[in-house]
Protein backbone atom coordinates (compact mmCIF):
# COMPACT_ATOMS: atom_id res chain seq x y z
CA UNK A 1 0.00 0.00 0.00
CA UNK A 2 1.57 3.21 -1.31
CA UNK A 3 1.74 5.94 1.90
CA UNK A 4 -0.52 9.08 0.89
CA UNK A 5 2.41 11.21 0.05
CA UNK A 6 4.33 9.06 -2.42
CA UNK A 7 0.53 8.27 -3.86
CA UNK A 8 0.04 12.20 -4.40
CA UNK A 9 3.42 12.22 -6.42
CA UNK A 10 2.59 8.94 -8.45
CA UNK A 11 -0.93 10.96 -9.30
CA UNK A 12 0.72 14.44 -9.62
CA UNK A 13 3.48 12.98 -12.10
CA UNK A 14 0.34 11.43 -14.03
CA UNK A 15 -1.70 13.71 -14.22
CA UNK A 16 0.62 16.45 -15.57
CA UNK A 17 2.48 14.02 -18.16
CA UNK A 18 1.56 11.21 -20.38
CA UNK A 19 2.10 8.81 -17.26
CA UNK A 20 4.05 5.81 -17.84
CA UNK A 21 1.99 2.21 -17.06
CA UNK A 22 4.67 1.82 -14.15
CA UNK A 23 3.58 4.59 -12.30
CA UNK A 24 -0.09 4.07 -12.96
CA UNK A 25 0.43 0.46 -11.66
CA UNK A 26 1.66 3.14 -8.16
CA UNK A 27 -1.21 4.84 -8.21
CA UNK A 28 -2.95 0.76 -7.05
CA UNK A 29 -6.48 2.18 -8.72
CA UNK A 30 -9.15 -0.47 -8.77
CA UNK A 31 -11.18 -1.72 -11.67
CA UNK A 32 -11.09 -0.73 -14.82
CA UNK A 33 -10.72 2.09 -17.61
CA UNK A 34 -7.56 3.65 -15.90
CA UNK A 35 -6.52 6.26 -18.03
CA UNK A 36 -9.59 7.18 -19.07
CA UNK A 37 -10.81 7.96 -15.54
CA UNK A 38 -7.61 9.72 -14.72
CA UNK A 39 -8.08 11.65 -18.31
CA UNK A 40 -11.04 12.92 -16.62
CA UNK A 41 -8.98 14.48 -13.97
CA UNK A 42 -6.56 15.46 -16.30
CA UNK A 43 -8.81 17.41 -18.50
CA UNK A 44 -10.29 18.91 -15.68
CA UNK A 45 -7.36 20.79 -14.87
CA UNK A 46 -6.13 21.75 -18.23
CA UNK A 47 -9.60 23.07 -18.96
CA UNK A 48 -9.40 25.07 -15.59
CA UNK A 49 -5.81 26.39 -16.41
CA UNK A 50 -6.56 27.22 -19.88
CA UNK A 51 -9.85 29.38 -18.31
CA UNK A 52 -7.22 31.08 -16.13
CA UNK A 53 -5.19 31.96 -18.36
CA UNK A 54 -7.76 33.11 -20.76
CA UNK A 55 -9.25 35.92 -18.15
CA UNK A 56 -5.85 37.35 -17.81
CA UNK A 57 -5.22 37.46 -21.54
CA UNK A 58 -8.13 38.07 -23.61
CA UNK A 59 -6.68 40.65 -25.61
CA UNK A 60 -3.66 37.93 -26.36
CA UNK A 61 -6.40 35.76 -27.04
CA UNK A 62 -7.83 37.29 -29.63
CA UNK A 63 -5.12 38.66 -31.33
CA UNK A 64 -4.08 34.73 -32.14
CA UNK A 65 -7.78 33.74 -31.91
CA UNK A 66 -8.82 30.15 -29.71
CA UNK A 67 -6.92 27.47 -31.58
CA UNK A 68 -3.48 29.07 -31.20
CA UNK A 69 -3.98 30.58 -27.51
CA UNK A 70 -5.00 27.77 -26.11
CA UNK A 71 -1.71 25.57 -28.25
CA UNK A 72 0.10 28.20 -26.75
CA UNK A 73 -1.26 27.95 -23.17
CA UNK A 74 -1.23 24.00 -22.65
CA UNK A 75 2.73 24.48 -24.19
CA UNK A 76 3.26 26.91 -20.84
CA UNK A 77 1.06 24.96 -18.31
CA UNK A 78 2.83 21.97 -18.87
CA UNK A 79 6.54 24.29 -18.64
CA UNK A 80 5.16 26.42 -15.92
CA UNK A 81 2.76 24.27 -14.17
CA UNK A 82 0.75 26.48 -11.14
CA UNK A 83 2.37 26.43 -7.74
CA UNK A 84 -0.53 27.51 -5.41
CA UNK A 85 -4.00 27.03 -5.67
CA UNK A 86 -4.72 31.35 -5.72
CA UNK A 87 -4.98 31.04 -9.55
CA UNK A 88 -5.59 34.81 -9.72
CA UNK A 89 -1.32 34.51 -9.66
CA UNK A 90 -1.33 31.93 -12.35
CA UNK A 91 0.28 33.17 -15.21
CA UNK A 92 3.25 35.75 -14.43
CA UNK A 93 5.55 33.47 -16.67
CA UNK A 94 3.05 33.46 -19.87
CA UNK A 95 4.93 36.89 -21.44
CA UNK A 96 8.02 35.92 -21.24
CA UNK A 97 6.96 32.24 -22.64
CA UNK A 98 5.62 34.13 -25.62
CA UNK A 99 8.34 35.67 -26.22
CA UNK A 100 10.38 32.33 -26.99
CA UNK A 101 7.24 30.67 -28.26
CA UNK A 102 8.55 30.44 -31.95
CA UNK A 103 5.21 30.59 -33.57
CA UNK A 104 4.19 33.87 -31.86
CA UNK A 105 7.45 35.68 -33.46
CA UNK A 106 5.73 36.95 -36.33
CA UNK A 107 3.43 38.99 -33.42
CA UNK A 108 6.75 41.22 -32.17
CA UNK A 109 4.18 43.11 -30.04
CA UNK A 110 2.55 39.96 -28.96
CA UNK A 111 4.61 39.80 -25.11
CA UNK A 112 4.63 43.37 -24.51
CA UNK A 113 0.33 43.07 -24.58
CA UNK A 114 0.74 40.07 -22.57
CA UNK A 115 2.96 42.14 -20.32
CA UNK A 116 0.69 45.04 -20.24
CA UNK A 117 -2.71 42.14 -19.23
CA UNK A 118 -0.44 41.14 -16.73
CA UNK A 119 -0.21 44.35 -14.85
CA UNK A 120 -3.99 44.96 -15.49
CA UNK A 121 -4.89 41.56 -13.92
CA UNK A 122 -2.53 42.43 -11.12
CA UNK A 123 -4.04 45.92 -11.20
CA UNK A 124 -7.41 44.23 -10.55
CA UNK A 125 -6.61 40.98 -7.99
CA UNK A 126 -3.87 43.46 -5.84
CA UNK A 127 -5.23 43.60 -2.25
CA UNK A 128 -6.30 46.54 -0.78
CA UNK A 129 -4.13 49.66 1.07
CA UNK A 130 -4.59 52.80 2.57
CA UNK A 131 -2.73 55.76 0.74
CA UNK A 132 0.01 57.18 3.10
CA UNK A 133 -0.97 59.83 5.60
CA UNK A 134 0.71 62.64 4.84
CA UNK A 135 1.09 64.16 7.93
CA UNK A 136 3.83 61.14 8.63
CA UNK A 137 6.09 62.73 5.76
CA UNK A 138 4.95 66.67 7.28
CA UNK A 139 7.05 65.56 10.58
CA UNK A 140 10.05 64.30 9.08
CA UNK A 141 13.31 66.57 8.74
CA UNK A 142 14.88 67.19 5.46
CA UNK A 143 17.93 65.73 5.97
CA UNK A 144 15.38 62.08 7.00
CA UNK A 145 13.05 63.03 4.23
CA UNK A 146 16.17 62.84 1.39
CA UNK A 147 16.26 59.76 2.60
CA UNK A 148 12.84 58.12 3.00
CA UNK A 149 12.23 54.98 1.00
CA UNK A 150 8.45 54.34 -0.11
CA UNK A 151 6.60 51.29 -0.42
CA UNK A 152 4.42 51.21 -3.09
CA UNK A 153 0.12 50.46 -3.47
CA UNK A 154 0.54 46.75 -4.29
CA UNK A 155 -1.85 47.34 -7.50
CA UNK A 156 0.97 49.46 -9.37
CA UNK A 157 2.68 48.52 -12.13
CA UNK A 158 5.17 50.11 -14.36
CA UNK A 159 6.45 48.79 -17.93
CA UNK A 160 8.77 49.89 -20.58
CA UNK A 161 7.25 48.65 -23.90
CA UNK A 162 8.96 48.59 -26.98
CA UNK A 163 5.89 48.34 -29.13
CA UNK A 164 2.32 50.74 -28.42
CA UNK A 165 0.51 47.69 -26.53
CA UNK A 166 -1.96 50.17 -25.12
CA UNK A 167 -3.36 51.20 -28.15
CA UNK A 168 -2.94 47.49 -29.25
CA UNK A 169 -4.83 46.05 -26.03
CA UNK A 170 -7.58 48.72 -26.12
CA UNK A 171 -8.26 48.40 -29.91
CA UNK A 172 -8.45 44.58 -29.75
CA UNK A 173 -10.45 44.64 -26.78
CA UNK A 174 -12.80 47.63 -27.87
CA UNK A 175 -12.68 45.94 -31.76
CA UNK A 176 -12.03 48.55 -32.98
CA UNK A 177 -10.76 48.23 -36.98
CA UNK A 178 -9.90 51.80 -37.47
CA UNK A 179 -8.27 52.64 -34.29
CA UNK A 180 -6.08 49.38 -34.91
CA UNK A 181 -5.66 50.08 -38.44
CA UNK A 182 -4.27 53.77 -37.11
CA UNK A 183 -1.66 52.28 -34.81
CA UNK A 184 2.46 52.89 -36.20
CA UNK A 185 4.45 50.03 -34.85
CA UNK A 186 7.41 52.27 -35.45
CA UNK A 187 7.24 55.47 -33.51
CA UNK A 188 8.15 53.69 -29.60
CA UNK A 189 8.97 52.63 -27.13
CA UNK A 190 6.44 53.74 -23.77
CA UNK A 191 6.38 54.08 -21.05
CA UNK A 192 3.19 52.95 -19.17
CA UNK A 193 1.53 53.39 -15.51
CA UNK A 194 -0.95 51.20 -14.40
CA UNK A 195 -3.01 50.92 -11.41
CA UNK A 196 -6.44 50.52 -9.44
CA UNK A 197 -8.32 52.96 -8.35
CA UNK A 198 -11.63 54.11 -7.28
CA UNK A 199 -12.73 54.56 -10.82
CA UNK A 200 -11.17 51.15 -11.96
CA UNK A 201 -7.94 49.77 -13.60
CA UNK A 202 -5.93 53.04 -15.12
CA UNK A 203 -3.46 52.73 -17.66
CA UNK A 204 -1.59 55.64 -18.35
CA UNK A 205 1.11 57.02 -20.65
CA UNK A 206 3.61 58.91 -18.72
CA UNK A 207 7.03 60.68 -20.29
CA UNK A 208 10.28 58.92 -20.18
CA UNK A 209 12.04 61.41 -17.14
CA UNK A 210 8.68 61.28 -14.77
CA UNK A 211 8.59 57.11 -15.39
CA UNK A 212 11.61 56.91 -14.54
CA UNK A 213 11.47 58.67 -11.46
CA UNK A 214 8.62 56.63 -10.39
CA UNK A 215 10.36 52.90 -11.42
CA UNK A 216 13.13 54.08 -8.72
CA UNK A 217 10.69 55.29 -6.34
CA UNK A 218 8.44 52.25 -6.69
CA UNK A 219 11.44 50.25 -6.49
CA UNK A 220 11.93 51.63 -3.03
CA UNK A 221 14.90 53.53 -3.70
CA UNK A 222 15.73 56.84 -1.09
CA UNK A 223 13.91 59.90 -2.76
CA UNK A 224 17.44 61.94 -2.73
CA UNK A 225 18.83 58.61 -5.11
CA UNK A 226 16.22 58.50 -6.81
CA UNK A 227 16.23 62.17 -7.99
CA UNK A 228 19.79 61.68 -8.52
CA UNK A 229 19.54 58.39 -10.59
CA UNK A 230 17.18 59.86 -12.80
CA UNK A 231 18.89 62.88 -13.53
CA UNK A 232 22.35 60.50 -14.66
CA UNK A 233 20.19 59.17 -16.81
CA UNK A 234 20.72 62.01 -19.23
CA UNK A 235 18.56 64.81 -20.05
CA UNK A 236 16.41 63.53 -21.87
CA UNK A 237 15.01 61.19 -18.93
CA UNK A 238 16.05 63.94 -16.73
CA UNK A 239 12.56 65.57 -15.19
CA UNK A 240 12.29 69.20 -14.74
CA UNK A 241 11.81 70.74 -10.85
CA UNK A 242 8.66 71.99 -11.68
CA UNK A 243 7.27 68.40 -13.40
CA UNK A 244 9.24 66.74 -10.51
CA UNK A 245 6.87 68.37 -7.75
CA UNK A 246 3.77 68.05 -9.33
CA UNK A 247 4.89 64.31 -10.00
CA UNK A 248 5.78 63.59 -6.18
CA UNK A 249 2.43 65.35 -5.30
CA UNK A 250 0.08 63.39 -7.65
CA UNK A 251 1.59 60.38 -6.45
CA UNK A 252 1.09 61.18 -2.51
CA UNK A 253 -2.77 62.50 -3.43
CA UNK A 254 -3.66 59.58 -5.30
CA UNK A 255 -2.12 57.04 -2.86
CA UNK A 256 0.29 55.76 -5.03
CA UNK A 257 2.70 55.33 -2.01
CA UNK A 258 1.52 53.17 1.08
CA UNK A 259 4.33 53.16 3.73
CA UNK A 260 7.26 55.56 4.22
CA UNK A 261 10.55 53.69 5.71
CA UNK A 262 13.88 55.44 6.99
CA UNK A 263 17.34 54.27 4.64
CA UNK A 264 17.88 51.11 7.34
CA UNK A 265 14.26 49.48 6.23
CA UNK A 266 12.88 50.85 9.74
CA UNK A 267 8.97 52.10 9.62
CA UNK A 268 8.60 55.82 10.69
CA UNK A 269 5.49 56.03 12.55
CA UNK B 1 -17.88 48.66 6.41
CA UNK B 2 -19.99 49.31 9.42
CA UNK B 3 -21.11 46.39 12.35
CA UNK B 4 -24.85 46.98 11.08
CA UNK B 5 -23.84 45.96 7.37
CA UNK B 6 -23.19 42.43 8.33
CA UNK B 7 -26.74 41.68 10.40
CA UNK B 8 -27.81 39.71 7.14
CA UNK B 9 -28.45 36.81 9.34
CA UNK B 10 -27.64 32.80 9.32
CA UNK B 11 -28.55 31.10 5.62
CA UNK B 12 -32.18 30.23 5.82
CA UNK B 13 -33.43 26.48 4.89
CA UNK B 14 -34.08 27.67 1.13
CA UNK B 15 -32.41 27.96 -2.43
CA UNK B 16 -29.49 29.78 -3.11
CA UNK B 17 -27.17 30.29 -6.05
CA UNK B 18 -23.40 30.04 -6.31
CA UNK B 19 -22.96 33.49 -7.83
CA UNK B 20 -19.95 33.80 -10.69
CA UNK B 21 -18.53 36.93 -11.50
CA UNK B 22 -20.49 36.93 -14.92
CA UNK B 23 -23.90 37.73 -13.09
CA UNK B 24 -22.26 40.42 -10.43
CA UNK B 25 -23.40 43.28 -12.03
CA UNK B 26 -27.31 42.14 -12.18
CA UNK B 27 -26.98 41.48 -8.84
CA UNK B 28 -25.36 44.75 -7.82
CA UNK B 29 -28.53 46.56 -9.77
CA UNK B 30 -31.58 44.48 -9.39
CA UNK B 31 -31.28 42.75 -6.14
CA UNK B 32 -32.87 39.16 -7.25
CA UNK B 33 -34.91 37.83 -4.85
CA UNK B 34 -32.68 35.04 -3.78
CA UNK B 35 -32.37 33.62 -0.07
CA UNK B 36 -29.10 33.68 -0.13
CA UNK B 37 -25.20 33.35 -1.77
CA UNK B 38 -22.33 31.19 -2.44
CA UNK B 39 -19.24 32.37 -3.72
CA UNK B 40 -15.74 30.74 -4.32
CA UNK B 41 -13.33 32.04 -1.86
CA UNK B 42 -10.46 32.48 -3.70
CA UNK B 43 -12.21 34.52 -6.56
CA UNK B 44 -12.01 37.51 -3.78
CA UNK B 45 -8.98 37.32 -2.17
CA UNK B 46 -7.90 40.83 -3.09
CA UNK B 47 -9.43 43.99 -2.73
CA UNK B 48 -10.93 47.04 -5.45
CA UNK B 49 -13.96 46.33 -7.12
CA UNK B 50 -14.37 42.35 -6.12
CA UNK B 51 -13.82 42.58 -2.47
CA UNK B 52 -16.48 45.67 -3.19
CA UNK B 53 -18.86 43.61 -4.40
CA UNK B 54 -18.79 40.70 -2.06
CA UNK B 55 -19.32 43.32 0.77
CA UNK B 56 -22.08 44.73 -1.12
CA UNK B 57 -23.91 41.14 -1.39
CA UNK B 58 -22.71 40.35 2.42
CA UNK B 59 -24.87 44.08 3.21
CA UNK B 60 -27.66 42.61 0.97
CA UNK B 61 -27.95 38.94 1.48
CA UNK B 62 -26.84 36.12 3.86
CA UNK B 63 -23.64 34.85 2.21
CA UNK B 64 -21.66 30.91 2.42
CA UNK B 65 -17.94 31.05 1.38
CA UNK B 66 -16.85 27.72 -0.37
CA UNK B 67 -13.28 27.08 -0.62
CA UNK B 68 -11.53 25.09 -3.27
CA UNK B 69 -8.12 25.61 -3.18
CA UNK B 70 -7.40 24.43 0.44
CA UNK B 71 -6.34 20.73 -0.29
CA UNK B 72 -7.51 19.43 3.52
CA UNK B 73 -5.91 16.11 1.74
CA UNK B 74 -2.41 16.77 1.37
CA UNK B 75 -0.18 14.77 2.61
CA UNK B 76 2.59 17.84 2.65
CA UNK B 77 0.58 19.75 5.10
CA UNK B 78 -1.66 22.97 4.42
CA UNK B 79 -0.21 25.65 2.23
CA UNK B 80 0.03 28.50 5.35
CA UNK B 81 -0.41 31.60 3.60
CA UNK B 82 -3.22 30.35 1.25
CA UNK B 83 -5.25 29.64 5.11
CA UNK B 84 -3.88 33.09 5.81
CA UNK B 85 -5.58 34.37 3.18
CA UNK B 86 -9.25 32.41 3.18
CA UNK B 87 -8.70 33.68 7.52
CA UNK B 88 -8.47 37.49 6.62
CA UNK B 89 -11.18 37.06 3.50
CA UNK B 90 -13.42 35.28 6.26
CA UNK B 91 -12.97 37.64 9.19
CA UNK B 92 -13.31 40.14 7.53
CA UNK B 93 -16.74 39.47 5.28
CA UNK B 94 -17.90 37.36 8.55
CA UNK B 95 -19.90 34.86 6.59
CA UNK B 96 -22.77 32.71 8.04
CA UNK B 97 -21.02 29.60 6.62
CA UNK B 98 -17.51 28.78 5.13
CA UNK B 99 -17.22 25.19 3.66
CA UNK B 100 -14.28 23.20 1.92
CA UNK B 101 -13.97 19.57 -0.07
CA UNK B 102 -12.48 16.08 0.70
CA UNK B 103 -9.94 16.15 -0.94
CA UNK B 104 -6.52 16.94 -2.30
CA UNK B 105 -5.01 19.62 -5.17
CA UNK B 106 -1.29 20.11 -4.06
CA UNK B 107 1.68 18.49 -3.89
CA UNK B 108 5.53 19.85 -4.04
CA UNK B 109 4.48 22.99 -4.99
CA UNK B 110 2.60 21.34 -7.56
CA UNK B 111 -1.28 22.90 -7.58
CA UNK B 112 -3.20 20.12 -9.69
CA UNK B 113 -6.45 22.55 -10.39
CA UNK B 114 -8.83 20.02 -9.26
CA UNK B 115 -10.41 18.24 -6.46
CA UNK B 116 -8.66 14.66 -6.42
CA UNK B 117 -9.54 11.30 -4.70
CA UNK B 118 -8.21 10.58 -1.47
CA UNK B 119 -7.57 6.87 -0.94
CA UNK B 120 -10.23 6.45 1.81
CA UNK B 121 -7.56 4.73 4.85
CA UNK B 122 -6.42 5.34 8.55
CA UNK B 123 -3.20 7.25 7.28
CA UNK B 124 -5.82 9.99 4.86
CA UNK B 125 -8.10 10.28 7.97
CA UNK B 126 -5.45 11.65 10.21
CA UNK B 127 -4.38 13.30 7.48
CA UNK B 128 -8.03 15.26 6.99
CA UNK B 129 -9.09 15.31 10.17
CA UNK B 130 -5.43 17.36 11.47
CA UNK B 131 -6.22 19.91 8.38
CA UNK B 132 -10.04 20.54 9.28
CA UNK B 133 -9.17 20.87 12.88
CA UNK B 134 -5.61 23.15 11.72
CA UNK B 135 -8.23 25.32 9.57
CA UNK B 136 -11.29 25.45 11.81
CA UNK B 137 -8.43 27.01 14.43
CA UNK B 138 -7.24 30.00 11.91
CA UNK B 139 -10.60 30.47 11.09
CA UNK B 140 -12.03 30.55 14.55
CA UNK B 141 -15.22 28.44 13.37
CA UNK B 142 -16.12 24.69 12.52
CA UNK B 143 -16.52 24.51 8.97
CA UNK B 144 -18.70 22.18 6.47
CA UNK B 145 -17.02 19.76 4.87
CA UNK B 146 -17.99 18.89 1.19
CA UNK B 147 -18.26 15.00 -0.23
CA UNK B 148 -16.73 14.34 -3.59
CA UNK B 149 -17.64 13.35 -7.17
CA UNK B 150 -15.23 10.73 -7.99
CA UNK B 151 -14.23 8.56 -11.07
CA UNK B 152 -12.00 6.32 -9.55
CA UNK B 153 -10.89 4.12 -6.76
CA UNK B 154 -8.29 3.09 -4.59
CA UNK B 155 -7.58 -1.02 -3.98
CA UNK B 156 -6.25 -0.07 -0.78
CA UNK B 157 -9.27 2.38 0.35
CA UNK B 158 -10.54 0.12 3.71
CA UNK B 159 -13.27 2.89 5.03
CA UNK B 160 -16.39 3.45 2.97
CA UNK B 161 -16.61 7.46 2.22
CA UNK B 162 -19.56 7.54 4.29
CA UNK B 163 -18.17 6.51 7.44
CA UNK B 164 -14.85 7.99 6.17
CA UNK B 165 -17.03 11.46 6.74
CA UNK B 166 -19.00 10.41 10.00
CA UNK B 167 -15.48 9.76 11.60
CA UNK B 168 -14.48 12.71 10.52
CA UNK B 169 -17.43 15.11 11.99
CA UNK B 170 -17.05 13.02 15.36
CA UNK B 171 -12.96 13.78 15.19
CA UNK B 172 -12.70 17.18 14.17
CA UNK B 173 -16.14 18.79 14.98
CA UNK B 174 -16.98 19.50 11.28
CA UNK B 175 -20.58 19.89 9.68
CA UNK B 176 -21.31 18.23 6.34
CA UNK B 177 -21.75 19.79 3.08
CA UNK B 178 -23.91 17.40 1.46
CA UNK B 179 -23.31 17.19 -2.49
CA UNK B 180 -26.50 15.07 -3.63
CA UNK B 181 -25.07 15.80 -7.38
CA UNK B 182 -22.05 14.21 -5.99
CA UNK B 183 -22.94 11.15 -4.17
CA UNK B 184 -25.31 10.62 -7.29
CA UNK B 185 -22.36 11.01 -9.80
CA UNK B 186 -20.23 8.31 -7.15
CA UNK B 187 -22.58 5.97 -6.68
CA UNK B 188 -23.22 5.52 -10.19
CA UNK B 189 -19.78 5.56 -10.91
CA UNK B 190 -18.84 2.55 -8.02
CA UNK B 191 -22.09 0.79 -8.01
CA UNK B 192 -22.86 2.48 -4.33
CA UNK B 193 -26.15 2.52 -3.14
CA UNK B 194 -26.93 6.62 -3.13
CA UNK B 195 -29.61 6.45 -0.44
CA UNK B 196 -27.67 4.32 2.00
CA UNK B 197 -24.62 6.79 1.38
CA UNK B 198 -27.68 9.58 2.36
CA UNK B 199 -28.84 7.34 5.99
CA UNK B 200 -25.07 6.34 6.81
CA UNK B 201 -24.07 10.36 7.06
CA UNK B 202 -25.40 11.90 10.87
CA UNK B 203 -28.12 14.04 10.18
CA UNK B 204 -27.49 16.83 12.63
CA UNK B 205 -24.14 17.30 11.23
CA UNK B 206 -25.62 18.25 7.80
CA UNK B 207 -25.21 22.23 7.27
CA UNK B 208 -26.42 22.61 4.01
CA UNK B 209 -26.60 21.22 0.47
CA UNK B 210 -25.19 21.17 -2.80
CA UNK B 211 -27.32 20.54 -6.16
CA UNK B 212 -25.76 20.71 -9.58
CA UNK B 213 -25.85 19.18 -13.16
CA UNK B 214 -23.74 16.48 -14.53
CA UNK B 215 -22.40 14.96 -17.48
CA UNK B 216 -22.35 11.30 -19.08
CA UNK B 217 -19.68 9.94 -20.49
CA UNK B 218 -19.76 6.21 -22.40
CA UNK B 219 -16.21 4.70 -21.56
CA UNK B 220 -14.10 2.50 -24.52
CA UNK B 221 -15.45 -0.62 -22.55
CA UNK B 222 -19.25 0.81 -23.44
CA UNK B 223 -19.83 1.28 -19.64
CA UNK B 224 -21.27 5.31 -18.33
CA UNK B 225 -19.18 7.42 -16.32
CA UNK B 226 -21.27 10.27 -14.76
CA UNK B 227 -18.70 13.43 -14.27
CA UNK B 228 -19.71 16.81 -11.77
CA UNK B 229 -19.71 19.28 -14.85
CA UNK B 230 -21.89 21.86 -13.21
CA UNK B 231 -22.77 22.56 -16.25
CA UNK B 232 -26.93 21.33 -16.98
CA UNK B 233 -29.62 21.45 -15.11
CA UNK B 234 -30.00 19.87 -11.75
CA UNK B 235 -30.95 15.73 -13.45
CA UNK B 236 -34.23 14.07 -12.78
CA UNK B 237 -32.97 11.35 -10.49
CA UNK B 238 -30.73 13.71 -8.47
CA UNK B 239 -34.17 15.73 -7.69
CA UNK B 240 -35.72 12.45 -6.39
CA UNK B 241 -32.36 11.31 -4.37
CA UNK B 242 -32.51 15.57 -3.13
CA UNK B 243 -36.10 15.05 -1.84
CA UNK B 244 -34.80 11.51 -0.14
CA UNK B 245 -32.39 13.84 1.94
CA UNK B 246 -34.43 16.48 2.69
CA UNK B 247 -36.74 13.63 4.38
CA UNK B 248 -33.68 12.02 6.36
CA UNK B 249 -32.17 15.67 7.36
CA UNK B 250 -35.45 18.25 7.65
CA UNK B 251 -35.20 21.43 5.59
CA UNK B 252 -31.31 22.45 5.09
CA UNK B 253 -30.03 25.84 3.05
CA UNK B 254 -29.74 24.24 -0.40
CA UNK B 255 -27.36 25.24 -2.81
CA UNK B 256 -27.74 25.75 -6.88
CA UNK B 257 -24.05 25.42 -8.72
CA UNK B 258 -23.54 25.97 -12.28
CA UNK B 259 -19.71 26.51 -13.11
CA UNK B 260 -19.26 25.66 -16.81
CA UNK B 261 -21.56 27.31 -20.17
CA UNK B 262 -23.05 29.78 -16.98
CA UNK B 263 -26.91 30.76 -18.24
CA UNK B 264 -28.71 33.53 -17.62
CA UNK B 265 -30.14 34.47 -14.08
CA UNK B 266 -33.22 33.61 -14.82
CA UNK B 267 -32.12 29.84 -14.98
CA UNK B 268 -30.52 29.80 -11.91
CA UNK B 269 -33.71 31.22 -10.52
CA UNK B 270 -35.54 28.85 -11.82
CA UNK B 271 -33.60 26.12 -10.35
CA UNK B 272 -33.85 27.52 -7.16
CA UNK B 273 -37.29 27.52 -7.18
CA UNK B 274 -37.04 23.72 -8.12
CA UNK B 275 -35.27 23.32 -5.14
CA UNK B 276 -37.54 25.85 -2.96
CA UNK B 277 -40.76 23.92 -4.04
CA UNK B 278 -39.69 21.22 -2.65
CA UNK B 279 -37.94 22.57 0.39
CA UNK B 280 -41.78 23.69 1.19
CA UNK B 281 -43.35 20.37 0.38
CA UNK B 282 -41.67 18.90 3.14
CA UNK B 283 -42.21 21.91 5.43
CA UNK B 284 -46.07 21.27 4.86
CA UNK B 285 -45.89 17.31 4.85
CA UNK B 286 -44.10 17.73 8.52
CA UNK B 287 -47.40 20.11 9.14
CA UNK B 288 -49.60 17.53 7.98
CA UNK B 289 -47.73 14.68 10.22
CA UNK B 290 -47.75 17.41 13.44
CA UNK B 291 -51.48 17.79 12.76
Amino acid sequence: MPALLELQRSFARALQADAAPASLEALQIAGCNVPERLGVYAATRLATLIRTLTLAFPAVQRLVGADFFEAAAREFISQWPPECACLNDYGAQFPSFLQEFAPAARLPYLPDVALLEWAVSRALHAGDATGLDLNRLAALGSAELAEVRFVAHPSISLLQLRSPADAIWRAILEQDAAAMAAIDLAEYPIFLLIERTAGGIQVRRLSPGPWHLTQRLCAGEPLHAALEGSRAEGPAQEPVRDEIDALLADHLLCGRFIDVMSARGARHT
Amino acid sequence: MSLEAYQAGPIPAAAGIGLRFMHHEFVLETQPAIAWFEVHAENYFGGGKLRRTLETVRRDYPLSLHGVGLSLGSAVGLDASHLARLAELSNSIEPALVSEHLSWSLTDGHYLADLLPLPMTEEALDVVCRHVQQAQEALKRPILIENPSTYLQFQHSVIPEWEFLRELVARSGCGILCDVNNIFVSASNHGWDPLRYLEALPAAAVGEIHLAGHAERVLEDGRVLRIDEHGSRVAPAVWALYEQALRRYGPRPTLIEWDTCIPSFEVLLDEAGAADRRLRALGSASHARAA
